[in-house]
Formats: structure tokens, C-alpha cells, sequence
């Protein structure tokens, strides 16, 4: 298995990113509603084999009527559910009406066998032995924290992120599906105990590379999927809300088509998102690499950069451009931030962070996180997270510009170890056994399916009213002065978790109520034997299931379960200062309404701890110390090229707008004047970062009209014809450039004259920390005292602040 | 990695059970450097002692309250006095949390019970018999091993020891167990939520020939915080969670053949009679085979604690991160540069007097230039006034005077104060050295003689040296003379801030250059200095800016002339290019040879080393 995921060494070719291949029809949609009185059904499915779309279409708008039951369905009832009565007809129908056979099994991955009773969505993701299942939880918004320098902020996450000290969520979990139109109210009784999951299907290709690059793509690129998928939920939702408010056929087969129209552009951006080329070789990262070839590159680099110095002078285009690269993309910053290490012999490759080292060794955190921060520029405060588009019909110069700019859109560079295989061994040696290290492959190549679901808790509709009231009788809710203090203590975090207090029916009642069920799944008897009769061995059994999912092609399936009718609410915003107490764990202090899976646990836990009493020993004693396996772990480091962030999102020249590349070339503005809008509000909405943005900008650099604008999530562009605002061009920038440009002239190597242009960034530095020192404790300053007492013009204000915030959180608040 | 890693396993009479898990503890900070030593987890130990302490008390307190919460809504099924004891035997309670188990227990009571409950329970069976939901003896205070790179302490026993994490964990297994599914039964799940944390977990089958089946069912969970991480991870997790399972498998499968051969079981219970009502307790006394009786493996927790530690170092460590910082600056470099002569030096001595202890100091790049500033801390040594700040130099000497000695200083002139009050003229060089690169200094800050401009730019002088004429005569040197004011009582408590109440300055130098015009870097210094809105770190913040630029500017002159060789009319339009030109340029120009002396050896050695390695000029 191993070998499967080294990846073929990134080269000096342009072949790193060697043309992934996925189509749109390798993605399928499945959506079910599962409701406590009808039962699971599909409401859609992307892969149901119908004679045309409109044909589909008809057959949709005909058989999904309202229920004459009126007001108890607000859904939009699949035609299988159309006749349905009792849940257990369901399946039948589904096969009569050519369901995919594996329906079944997929609702029941995607909901589970057992409800859980948490009120926000939850993330499930499943590898059978032929299938992967991933659900997705929305992210509300969660701790704010001024991260100073890239050392802080890494320190930052692996704190927020430990379990040494218990558990506490960063973001708080109250987002339900919002079917309720901005005006009624929905409608209560019924809602509640609906769910619905949104399952994503990717079909992968019968070629195994390609299956292991898409899913180490997948994997590592997991937080642009989610992104997607809640773009996905947000049209569904839209579609859903329409067909309930409709009994009119056409009414119904546009919500359809709606739902399609998703779908289809769900596939397109991910297929976007995969496929389209890549730079081939970011600058910074392949010079950071150390390549034996660094004085060429250096040289390449520089012939580059001087020929766009002539180019594109018009208009003051370039220092427009790296102005607003340099204020928008900060990851630059840390990187000349002077370190007071001794030097290394080549004095152009720059110090290596010893302190982020040692820091992700004791206390690890992401590092993909990191660079996708990184890159997004998403390091000031407040966090802005931006991307570049250079537009233009003129290929070559276009590319030429991508280029350059992959030199000052920065990142860390991601190495991955490599286990040895024989070591690999040794750590998973158990003494005196017989150990196999190969792995099957066969059960590897059948497995191939990859599916996502999203789970949405049912019914807890939110009544605006009674919150208040609920909120203040809470803490008294249930006596004992032992249990206040103590609920006061777990408060202290700030604002009342609103999960804690939604109400809402506990759901694993209503999933498990039905004692049958619960005997069956949970005696297991039943159920195992049900599930194995085919055969004892692992074996048969497995295909025994496989042959039930009726899908013997590859795939992968996102899917999102999500309450129906509820109102929807935005997580509550956790306090920023203090890390908040899990109010959820606690929520047993008195709150009986905030049913929780977790409880129940709790109520287990009896049965785990009954031994206890006697096992105790009476005093903590020191655990036996077994020596750390780790000297058997031998390492290689190569870079990866698939799970790379600094590789997969410097885009190339792009037939189209792929809104998750940190930076590309595309022919015209088309794509961008239809949604950049709506795709900025987007990404501060569902943050691909895990931490809440504070604006989404997009930089357009159009080199057919040499302007340079930037649009942002925070304003409109007055006039019509513009996507954003100017640019400022900075003097600094431009002294920059012009001075680097000049010793290039003059015959000087490349190599010192990229030492220079380090220096001059180093010198913007400098000056923001001088800024930032005047800042301090001022409440107010005006732009001329700084040209005239510090030496700073106007035009580098933007620049010299953003830089600032990267280092002094506080200079945002004062200056702007 | 931020994240424990537990054995779980679904007991056919008692459901889901955590069997065993790994956490790590990672030091407070990191402190690589006391790796090995016995650092974090001892704050753990402590409060540890403090829950058990707690716990004596609060089963004492709260024992009689509980009762009465569980009676009143336990189901008959369930006798509430052994759930109460359950919970109050947990380890490490605070009593605020044990209460709030004992609470969410009796709050959740009228949830269905899932496992417990609809299991075919048998209370006259008794539990502690029950090998399949163990792992360590009751005796076994757990595992431990630690990473010596790191400090972090990996721990293993039955449950976490902390009650939080103790339900995180009980959560996941329950969920991996009974509620997600995954065809096959055997495979991994993600799943999970902020509340209870994020679960990657892999289930699969162990065989046991005395099973229902012939095998029993387990999973491998790991428990995180970090959702998007541990996504991140899933290739990694599988790939060697799948190793992990298949040696486990492959063990019990060897036993279970083995066995099987003996006694069939196939026909051993085709044979039996079978009835629904006793068919759990027929084989209740072989029902519960512990997981090391199944692989026939002694040491198997210990194999498993090891092996689980590795995964979460390994997992932390599979992709790590490179990140560059900048150059340091030149000013940094230097003082390295004099850091290491002087050890060296020093190490020559020693080495001289036969060895002996040498301290090994490695300061940071602010102390060194702190010291270095303040001659290693000797300015405090003496009483009396001190300049406090450029401005504050500034105000006594005057504009004109100070612009005048501020001139000579850049120009690289000797400076030369003469007066009887070594920590006043001390504090002056203090204030005059932060306008040079580090490199420019060469200083003697208190002699009783005169040295030499090429060994010292700063020299303090006592007031009865005489100074050589063909220095006092120079245009390139300035001196500074202090001469005490007797005015009463020197030092009085009221006036020994005043210095202009105790001394005067008289300064003279032979130089017929006008010091008014340049160089461009001293009029900013001079603007920043006479605006009183800019507090005393911002004007040195400035300085850094200016110095730093100019450098920069240093830098290329230095390329140009020294290195390539350049000629004149180059280098001119460099000096044009640089911003070096224009008004003040003669002083510019000096500045900038001047400040070339103070380039660090690391940086003039690797410019010329880079252009004899063969580095050209691109056109060429």
C-alpha cells in the first residue's frame, strides 16, 4: 500500500501537475429525508437512470405533490414517497421505480444505524471496502485570535486543538437547514423531526493511480470540498423552499431544475478544481527547495520579471499589481522578518524557522492548514483571505505574469516523511506474533467508492420567542447550589451555547424509541446474523455487501443530513478572550431539554466503570515505562505534489474562474462579473480556513486594460463597469522595482539582485514596525503627520498597515 | 499530533467498551532541550492526587443525594446503587464533575438505553468476570513512554484518565460500534462534531472460535479536536491502522485455526440444543475472551501501547512544514561575528591556563545589541547623570552642536569626549553608537590615554589627556570637551538629573566642511528627534528604518566597487539609483563609504566567494 502513496517526485519539467482526470458524471448527488413517522426516503438521486432529463422532469412535477395531509409536509416528497404510507412499502417502491439499488445502504451510512441527538450537522466520512462516507458539519463561527506572526498562530492552533485539557468547541453548532422563507414561520409541529442528507457520490476512474491521486486530493483538499458541498446545500435548500410553497407542477419542476443546476455546478467547480493547470513551477517554493539549478532559476526569474517591467509599464501596471499582492497576500512578511540565527553558507537561502520546528514537533498542528493560510494571506488581522486573477487575451503574457507572482505569493513548503517499510514493521511489531505486512490488495482495488455525507439534526425548530426566557431559567433549572456554581463556572466562557439551549424533541428518542430496532442493532445478534449470513469469513462477507450496493463502479459520495423546516441560525459567535467551557458536557446541570448523545454515553459509562470499585488501585501509581518506539522510525522527506497546497492552487492560464485557486490566468472577466460577488460572500461565509474571515478579497489584474482593481466581500463597486476598487500604486513597491530592475540593467548577477529586492521587502518591514510602534496607544492619526514625522507617504499606508497587522493586531483598529 | 487513539471492542453482553487507550501529553512549551527529563505530565500527577483526595470526600458527601436523583428515575432493570458507585469510583473527579456525570446519568435515564438496556443483561452474571471488556488488570497502573525528542509523554491505560475525555472517548467508541455504519462491517468512518470531538475509526473482526460467529467485532478509534487535520491524515491513518489490524487479525486467525482443529465448534453447536432464552449464558464463561487470550499474545497492551504511540507521533510528523525567515540583519551578523571572536579568544586563554569552566552564553540577538549598546551593562555601574536618550543629547548639547557632533559620527570621524565623569560620557557614547551600524563602532569608552582613530571612532578621555596635535588639528576627528561647573555640592538629590547644572560642553573641530547640508539620513534623524509627539522607541524604531535603508544602499556600493569592480560613471548611476544623489550627495557618498567598513565578514565573504564560485552577469 505504501508505495502507492509516494508520489512521483515533482520535477523540473512542467509535468508536476500531470493532468488529473475526473468527469462530471463521475459525481453523483443522492438526497434523502428521513422522517420519524414515513421513514427514509430518496428524494433525489442524481444517478437514477431516467429516458431524458425532461422526461425526468415531468415524471418529478407530477408525482411530487404535496400531501393532501397539506401543512405535516412541507418537503419536497420524492415520487416514490409519493403513494407510500408505511415506511417499510419504501423499499419495495424504490426498486420498482429503479432506485439505485444501493439506497438503502446508503442512507444507513449516511444516518447511521443509530441517531445521535447533536443539534448541529455532523461530518461522516466512510471508506467502504469499496466505499468512503464523509458528512459535513457547517461551520459557524469560532474563536477569534490576533495572530501576530506565523509562530503564534501555529501555537495557537495546536492550543485550541489539544485535548489535553478537555474538550472545547471552537465553533459553536446551531446551523439547521433553512427551509422557512424570510417571512412565515415554519411550521413547527411537523418540522422537527425531518432530516435531510445530502449525499455526494465520486465515481472514480477503473485506473487504481488514478483513484490514490484523486483521494489523496480529496483528503488534503477536504476543506474546499466542504466549502462546496455547503454552496451545494445552500441551492438545495433554495430548491426545497420552492417546490413546498408550490403545488403548481412547473413551480416543482423548476425547484428541480434548480436542484440540477446545483448539482451541475457543484460538478464543474470540482471538476475545475482538479484539472486545470497549474503553474509548474511556483517560484518561491521551487527556490526555497534548495534546486542545484537556483542561479538559473535565479536568472529565469529575473528575465522574467525585467521583461514584464517593460511590458507591462503602462499605467503603473506591475507596481498596481505587486502593491496589491504585497497588502493582500502577507505571507510574504514572516519571510523577511530578520531572524538571529548565525548564517548558513548560502546566504540566499534564508533560515529555516528553528522555533516552528521544534514547535511542530512538541506540539503538533497542521501544517496543510498552515499553508493554505499562508497562501490565502490570511495571516493579519483582521483575517482577510485573498486570491489573484490576471486577466488577459494575451496567453504568454498572462502566464508570464502567473509567474512572477508565484515569487511573491509565499507559503511554507510542505515535506512529507517516509516510513521505511521495514520500520514500518518494527513499529507495529507484536512481540512473539506472526505479523503480515502486505496488504490485500484485492480488498484495496474493490474498494472504491467514495462517499460524503452531511448530518443535519432534525427539528429543532427555533422559536424566536421563548429563547430568552429559556436562556435566564436555565441556570436555576434544576436546584442544588452545587450544580449552580458549578454551571456558573462552565458559563464563564461568554455567551450561552444556543445549541445547549434549542430544545427540540432529544432525537435518539425519537430514533429510538422503536425498541425492535434498538434490540436488533444493539442486542446485535439479529442484526450480525442478517449481516453475515453469506458466510464466516471476512471474505464473503464483504462481497456479500458489496453486491448489495448495487454501484459495482468506483466512486466517492459527500452527503449532508440536515433538520427540514427550521429556522436557520447562525452559530453563535464563542467569546473571544476564553476559551469557553463545553457548555454541551456540562449541559447535564440542569438542562434536560439538550438531550445529548453525549449523555447517554454517560449513562453507559456505568456498565464500563461497574468494575471499578475493586480495580481501583488505592493510589495513582506511575505507569510502567516502555522505551519510545520512534528510534525505529526512519525518515525520507520528499515533497508531496497532490496534497500540496503550494503546488494544486498557483492555477494557470484557465479556460474558466476556479474560485478556490490563490491565483490564475483566464481569458476575459466573463465568469467573474456573473459571480465574484456572490463568490466572496461565500468564502467569508463558509471560511475554508476553520477559523472565521473577516473579508474575502479577489485582486483582477486586467492586462488587456492594464488596471488593477480589488474587489472585497466588505464593499460593491460603485461604478457598474468596475469588479473593485483601484489601486493605490505604493512608492515603496514601486522604488522597488524600479531599483532591482535597474541593477538587472546593469549587469548585475540575479542572484544579488533578488538579495536586493529581499532587502527592499525587508526595508517595508521595518518601516510597518515603526508604524506600528507610532500606532501604539494612539486613538487617532492623521495620514500627513505620517508622511511628515515618519517619512510615510500616503500611497504606502495600505500596504504598510496590512503589513503591520501581521505583527501588531491592533494598527487595523487605529487606522482604519 | 493532538489526538489519543483507543481499542474498542462490542462486547456480546455488554456492548460497546473502550478496551484501551493512548493519549499523549505534550510539555507546556516547547523546550526541546529538556526532552527526557521528566516535565509535563507531573502537573497531571498532581491534580491527580488532588481528584483522588476530592473524590474520598465527595463519595462521602454526595453518596446520600445521588441515591435519591437515581432512584427516582432508574427503571427496575438497573439497580441504582451499583451505577452510583460507578461513577463515584471514577478516577480523577473533581467533585463539580462527578457531579455533573452523576447528573447527565440520572437526566439521561429516560433515554432509551441503548446498549445496556436492551442488552439481554444478567445481573447475576458478575461483570468482573468479564475478560472481553478488559485490557489491564485492576493492578495495572497503565503505560508509559516517552519521546526524547520531544518530551511528550505517550500514556495508556484502560480509559483516559480525564473525565472529559473519558466520554469523548466512550462517545466514539459507542458510535464506531453501534451506530455508524459501514457495509461489510469492517472498515474506516470518519465522523463526528465540536461537541464531542472528531473520530477516525477503522472496525474489524477478530475471529474466535468460542463467538457467536466465530468472531468478535472491534474498532480502532482516534480522537481529535482538529476536524480538518485528522481528514487530512486519513490516508496516513489508514494505510497504518490497517497494518496494525491486519497483525492482530492474522494472530488470532493462526489461534483460531489452531483451536478449531482441537474442537470444531461448527459441530460442538450444531449439536447442542438451542434455545433463545439461554443461549447467551451457555457460553457465558467462555463469552468474554480477552483480546490477548484470542491472539495468544502476553505482552499484547504493551505491543498496542507502543504501537499506538507511534501512530500519534507518526501521524503528527508525516507531513511537516518548512518555513523561512529573513536573513538576519547585518547588525545581527556582526555582533555573531564579535560574539565568536571573543569566545574563541576567550577559549585561547583557558586553554593557556590549562582549561577551566568557559560560561557558554548564547544571547539573543536583542541582548547582544542591548549590550553592545550599553558596554556590556558598565554605564549603570557609575553615579551620577546620564543621557537618557538621543533627544535627550539633543537638548543639552543644543541643535547646532549636536547636529555638528551627529555629523561626525556618520561621517566616521573620531569622536572624543574628554571629561572627568566616565558614566555621563559612558551614556553619551550610548546614544551616539545607535546612530552607526554595529560594524562602524569600534569604541573605548573610558581611557587614560589617547588611542588611535583606527582603533576607536568613540574614545572617552580623562580630563588631563593630552590629545596628539596631529589629531587635535584633524579635520577628521571632533572633540568634545566637559568641563565641570562647580556649583556647590556636585551630585545634589535636586539638580543631578540637570547636567547642564553640573557641566558644560564645548566642542571643536578643525573640519571646514559645512555640517548642515547632509547627509540625507541625518535630516530625517533630525526631524524625528525634534517632534516630541514621537515617544523615544518610536524615534529608534526610525533609526532602525534609516539605518537599515541605507545599508541596503551600503550593500549595492559595496557589489558595485568592491566586488565587480565598476567605474565611475557606474557607479554613479547607481549612487542615482540608490536615492544617494541630489542634495548632501558628497556627504551621502561619505556616509556610504564609511558604513561599507561596517559590512559583516559573513556577508563581504559570500559576494565574493559567490563571484569567484562562477556567478555572472546574466547578458554575458
Amino acid at each position: 500500500m505504501l508505495h502507492a502513496f509516494v508520489l512521483s517526485p515533482p520535477s523540473l519539467s512542467l509535468s508536476s501537475w500531470s493532468s488529473p482526470q475526473l468527469d462530471p458524471s463521475q459525481i453523483r448527488l443522492i438526497l434523502y429525508q428521513d422522517c420519524e413517522r414515513r421513514g427514509r426516503n430518496v428524494l433525489f438521486d442524481s444517478s437514477q437512470k431516467m429516458c431524458s432529463s425532461e422526461a425526468q422532469v415531468k415524471m418529478y412535477g407530477k408525482c411530487c405533490q404535496l400531501r393532501p395531509t397539506g401543512g405535516s409536509s412541507n418537503s419536497l416528497d420524492s415520487s416514490c414517497a409519493a403513494e407510500a404510507r408505511e415506511p417499510r412499502e419504501q423499499g419495495l417502491r424504490f426498486q420498482g421505480l429503479r432506485c439505485s439499488s444501493d439506497a438503502n445502504m446508503l442512507g444507513e451510512m449516511m444516518f447511521g444505524s443509530v441517531a445521535m441527538s447533536y443539534k448541529g450537522s455532523t461530518l461522516k466520512i466512510h471508506q467502504i471496502r469499496s466505499l468512503l462516507i464523509t458528512p459535513f458539519p457547517s461551520p459557524g463561527s469560532s474563536l477569534t485570535s490576533s495572530q501576530a506572526s506565523s509562530y503564534q498562530r501555529r501555537w495557537l492552533r495546536s492550543q485550541t486543538t489539544s485535548l489535553e485539557n478537555g474538550v472545547f468547541p471552537r465553533w459553536s453548532v446551531e446551523e439547521s437547514f433553512n427551509m422557512s422563507d424570510e417571512s412565515g414561520g415554519p411550521s413547527l409541529g411537523v418540522a422537527r423531526k425531518k432530516k435531510i442528507a445530502i449525499g455526494v457520490i465520486f465515481l472514480l476512474s477503473q485506473d487504481e493511480e488514478e483513484n490514490i491521486k484523486f483521494q489523496d486530493f480529496f483528503f488534503s483538499h477536504f476543506p474546499l470540498f466542504e466549502s462546496h458541498m455547503n454552496k451545494l446545500k445552500s441551492a438545495i435548500e433554495q430548491a426545497m423552499k420552492m417546490s413546498r410553497q408550490s403545488v403548481d407542477a412547473s413551480q416543482r419542476a423548476l425547484a428541480y431544475s434548480r436542484m440540477v443546476d446545483g448539482l451541475n455546478e457543484f460538478r464543474m467547480t470540482i471538476v475545475n478544481l482538479y484539472t486545470m493547470p497549474r503553474v509548474a513551477e511556483p517560484v518561491w517554493l521551487t527556490m526555497m527547495s534548495g534546486a542545484p539549478e537556483k542561479n538559473q532559476l535565479c536568472g529565469h526569474f529575473m528575465r522574467e520579471l525585467a521583461l514584464l517591467m517593460e511590458q507591462a509599464s503602462k499605467n503603473q501596471f506591475l507596481p498596481a499589481l505587486l502593491t496589491a499582492i504585497l497588502t493582500n497576500h502577507l505571507a510574504w512578511v514572516p519571510t523577511v522578518m530578520p531572524n538571529g540565527q548565525p548564517p548558513i553558507k548560502i546566504f540566499l537561502e534564508k533560515h529555516s524557522s528553528q522555533s516552528v520546528d521544534r514547535l511542530a514537533k512538541s506540539h503538533p498542528y497542521n501544517p496543510l492548514w498552515a499553508q493554505l493560510g499562508d497562501l490565502y494571506g490570511a495571516i493579519g488581522s483582521p483575517v482577510r483571505l485573498s486570491r489573484t486573477v490576471v486577466v488577459g487575451r494575451r496567453r504568454e503574457l498572462v502566464q508570464r505574469l502567473l509567474y512572477v507572482l508565484t515569487y511573491f505569493i509565499r507559503c511554507s513548503e510542505l515535506l512529507e516523511t517516509h516510513m521505511l517499510d521495514c520500520t514500518e514493521d518494527e513499529a507495529i511489531v507484536i512481540p512473539g506474533s506472526l505479523i503480515t505486512t502486505s496488504l490485500q490488495r484485492g480488498e484495496v482495488e474493490e474498494s472504491d467508492y467514495v462517499l460524503v455525507t452531511v448530518h443535519k439534526p432534525s427539528g429543532d425548530y427555533l422559536s424566536q420567542g421563548p429563547e430568552p426566557q429559556e436562556d435566564s431559567s436555565y441556570p436555576s433549572h434544576s436546584n442544588n447550589s452545587l450544580q449552580c456554581s458549578t454551571y456558573t463556572e462552565a458559563r464563564c466562557g461568554g455567551e450561552p451555547d444556543v445549541q445547549a439551549r434549542c430544545g427540540g424533541e432529544p432525537d435518539v428518542q425519537a430514533r429510538c424509541g422503536g425498541e425492535a430496532d434498538v434490540q436488533a442493532r444493539c442486542g446485535g445478534e439479529a442484526d450480525v446474523q442478517a449481516r453475515c449470513r453469506c458466510g464466516s469469513t471476512d471474505t464473503l462477507e464483504a462481497r456479500s455487501c458489496r453486491s448489495c450496493s448495487a454501484e459495482q463502479d468506483k466512486c466517492i459520495l459527500i452527503s449532508v443530513t440536515i433538520p427540514k423546516g427550521a429556522q436557520q441560525k447562525k452559530g453563535a459567535p464563542l467569546n473571544d478572550c476564553e476559551i469557553p467551557r463545553n457548555e454541551s458536557s456540562d449541559s447535564a446541570l440542569g438542562d434536560s431539554e439538550s438531550e445529548d448523545a453525549g449523555q447517554d454515553i454517560h449513562r453507559q459509562s456505568d456498565s464500563d466503570t461497574y468494575y471499578r470499585d475493586d480495580q481501583e488501585p488505592d493510589e495513582w501509581q506511575e505507569e510502567v515505562e516502555v522505551p519510545f518506539p520512534g528510534s525505529k522510525l526512519v525518515e525520507h522527506f520528499s515533497k508531496p505534489s497532490i496534497a500540496n497546497f503550494g503546488r494544486s492552487l498557483f492555477g494557470g492560464y484557465c479556460t474558466t474562474y476556479v474560485p478556490d485557486f490563490v491565483l490564475q490566468g483566464m481569458p476575459n472577466d466573463d465568469k467573474l462579473r456573473q459571480g465574484l460577488v456572490s463568490e466572496l460572500a461565500h468564502a467569508v461565509q463558509h471560511p475554508v480556513l476553520d477559523e472565521p474571515i473577516a473579508e474575502a478579497v479577489c485582486i483582477i489584474a486586467d492586462t488587456d486594460k492594464w488596471t488593477v482593481q480589488v474587489a472585497s466581500s466588505q464593499r460593491r463597486a460603485t461604478d457598474n463597469n468596475k469588479l473593485g476598487k483601484e489601486v493605490l500604486v505604493s512608492s515603496l513597491v514601486s522604488s522597488l522595482l524600479q531599483s532591482t530592475q535597474l541593477l538587472y540593467k546593469m549587469n548585475l548577477s540575479p542572484n544579488f539582485c533578488i538579495m536586493h529586492l529581499e532587502d527592499r521587502l525587508q526595508e517595508i518591514y521595518f518601516k510597518s514596525k515603526m508604524l506600528a510602534e507610532y500606532l501604539k496607544g494612539q486613538t487617532r492619526v492623521h495620514v500627513k503627520e505620517l508622511g511628515m514625522v515618519l517619512g510615510i507617504e500616503s500611497s504606502d499606508l495600505p500596504l504598510l498597515a496590512a503589513v503591520a497587522s501581521t505583527h501588531s493586531p491592533y494598527v487595523a483598529q487605529i487606522l482604519l | 499530533m493532538n489526538a489519543l487513539v483507543a481499542l474498542c471492542h462490542f462486547c456480546e453482553l455488554h456492548g460497546p467498551r473502550t478496551l484501551f487507550c493512548t493519549e499523549p501529553l505534550h510539555p507546556p512549551f516547547p523546550t526541546p532541550s529538556q526532552a527526557g527529563a521528566p516535565i509535563p505530565g507531573d502537573r497531571e500527577s498532581d491534580r491527580e492526587g488532588e481528584g483522588l483526595t476530592m473524590r474520598a470526600n465527595s463519595s462521602a458527601t454526595q453518596r446520600g443525594d445521588m441515591c435519591e436523583v437515581s432512584q427516582m428515575t432508574l427503571t427496575n432493570s438497573f439497580c441504582p446503587i451499583t451505577i452510583l458507585s460507578d461513577h463515584l469510583s471514577f478516577p480523577s473527579l473533581f467533585p463539580s464533575l462527578s457531579l455533573s456525570l452523576t447528573l447527565s446519568l440520572s437526566l439521561t435515564l429516560s433515554l432509551s438505553l441503548i446498549h445496556s438496556l436492551s442488552l439481554s443483561f444478567t445481573p447475576c452474571l458478575s461483570p468482573s468476570l468479564c475478560q472481553g471488556c478488559r485490557s489491564l488488570p485492576a493492578s495495572h497502573p497503565g503505560f508509559v513512554s516517552v519521546d526524547s525528542e520531544t518530551g511528550i509523554r505517550f500514556l495508556s491505560h484502560q480509559h483516559p484518565r480525564q473525565p472529559q475525555l473519558f466520554s469523548v472517548v466512550r462517545q466514539a467508541c459507542v458510535r464506531s460500534l453501534s451506530c455508524e455504519v459501514c457495509p461489510g462491517r469492517e472498515g474506516p468512518i470518519f465522523f463526528g462534531d465540536e461537541q464531542h470531538g472528531f473520530v477516525f475509526s477503522h472496525t474489524f473482526f477478530i475471529k474466535d472460535s468460542l463467538a457467536r460467529g466465530f468472531q468478535r467485532w472491534y474498532s480502532i478509534v482516534m480522537v481529535a479536536m482538529d476536524r480538518i487535520y485528522l481528514i487530512n491524515s486519513w490516508p496516513f491513518l489508514l494505510r497504518h491502522l490497517r497494518l496494525t489490524i491486519q497483525s492482530l487479525q492474522s494472530t488470532a486467525l493462526k489461534v483460531f485455526d489452531s483451536e478449531q482443529c482441537v474442537c470444531p465448534q461448527r459441530a460442538v453447536r450444531m449439536n447442542s440444543v438451542f434455545s433463545p432464552a439461554v443461549f447467551p449464558h451457555q457460553r457465558s464463561g467462555n463469552a468474554a475472551r480477552s483480546l490477548p487470550s484470542l491472539t495468544q499474545h502476553t505482552n499484547l497492551w504493551a505491543s498496542l501501547h507502543s504501537s499506538f504511540s507511534w501512530l500519534l507521533k507518526a501521524c503528527g510528523s508525516h507531513l511537516t512544514e518548512k518555513l523561512l525567515e529573513g536573513a538576519p540583519t547585518e547588525d545581527t551578523l556582526v555582533l555573531i561575528e564579535r560574539q565568536t571572536e571573543q569566545e574563541e579568544e576567550m577559549s585561547c586563554w583557558e586553554g593557556a591556563e590549562g582549561g577551566g569552566s568557559r560560561p557558554q552564553c548564547h544571547q539573543s540577538e536583542s541582548e547582544l545589541y542591548r549590550d553592545f549598546l550599553f558596554d556590556e551593562g558598565k554605564v549603570e555601574g557609575y553615579p551620577g547623570p546620564k543621557f537618557r536618550s538621543l533627544r535627550h543629547l539633543r537638548q543639552v548639547l543644543g541643535t547646532t552642536d549636536f547636529r555638528q557632533l551627529a555629523w561626525h559620527v556618520l561621517m566616521g570621524n573620531q569622536v572624543i569626549l574628554k571629561g572627568a565623569d566616565p558614566g555621563l560620557i559612558h551614556s553619551a557614547f550610548t546614544m551616539l553608537k545607535a546612530l552607526l551600524p554595529v560594524g562602524c563602532v569600534r569604541s573605548v569608552t573610558y581611557s587614560a590615554q589617547y588611542e588611535e582613530a583606527y582603533r576607536c571612532n568613540f574614545l572617552g578621555l580623562s580630563p588631563d589627556v593630552i590629545i596628539p596635535t596631529h589629531v587635535s588639528s584633524s579635520e577628521f576627528s571632533v572633540l568634545v570637551d566637559v568641563i565641570s561647573v562647580e556649583r556647590g555640592s556636585l551630585y545634589s538629590a535636586a539638580s543631578s538629573e540637570d547636567i547642564l547644572s553640573l557641566y558644560q560642553f564645548n566642542i571643536s573641530s578643525t573640519n571646514s566642511q559645512p555640517t548642515d547640508k547632509g547627509p540625507t539620513l541625518l535630516n530625517k534623524i533630525e526631524v524625528a528627534l525634534s517632534n516630541e509627539n514621537l515617544s523615544v522607541d518610536v524615534v529608534s524604531h526610525c533609526l532602525l528604518c534609516l539605518k537599515e535603508e541605507w545599508m541596503n544602499k551600503v550593500k549595492v556600493l559595496f557589489k558595485f566597487s568592491k566586488v565587480d569592480g565598476r567605474g565611475r560613471e557606474d557607479t554613479q548611476k547607481v549612487l542615482a539609483l540608490l536615492g544617494a544623489t541630489g542634495p548632501g550627495e558628497e556627504d551621502n557618498v561619505r556616509l556610504l563609504k564609511f558604513w561599507m567598513t561596517g559590512l559583516s565578514k559573513t556577508y563581504k565573504s559570500h559576494l565574493m566567494t559567490a563571484v569567484r564560485g562562477g556567478e555572472r552577469p546574466l547578458s554575458q
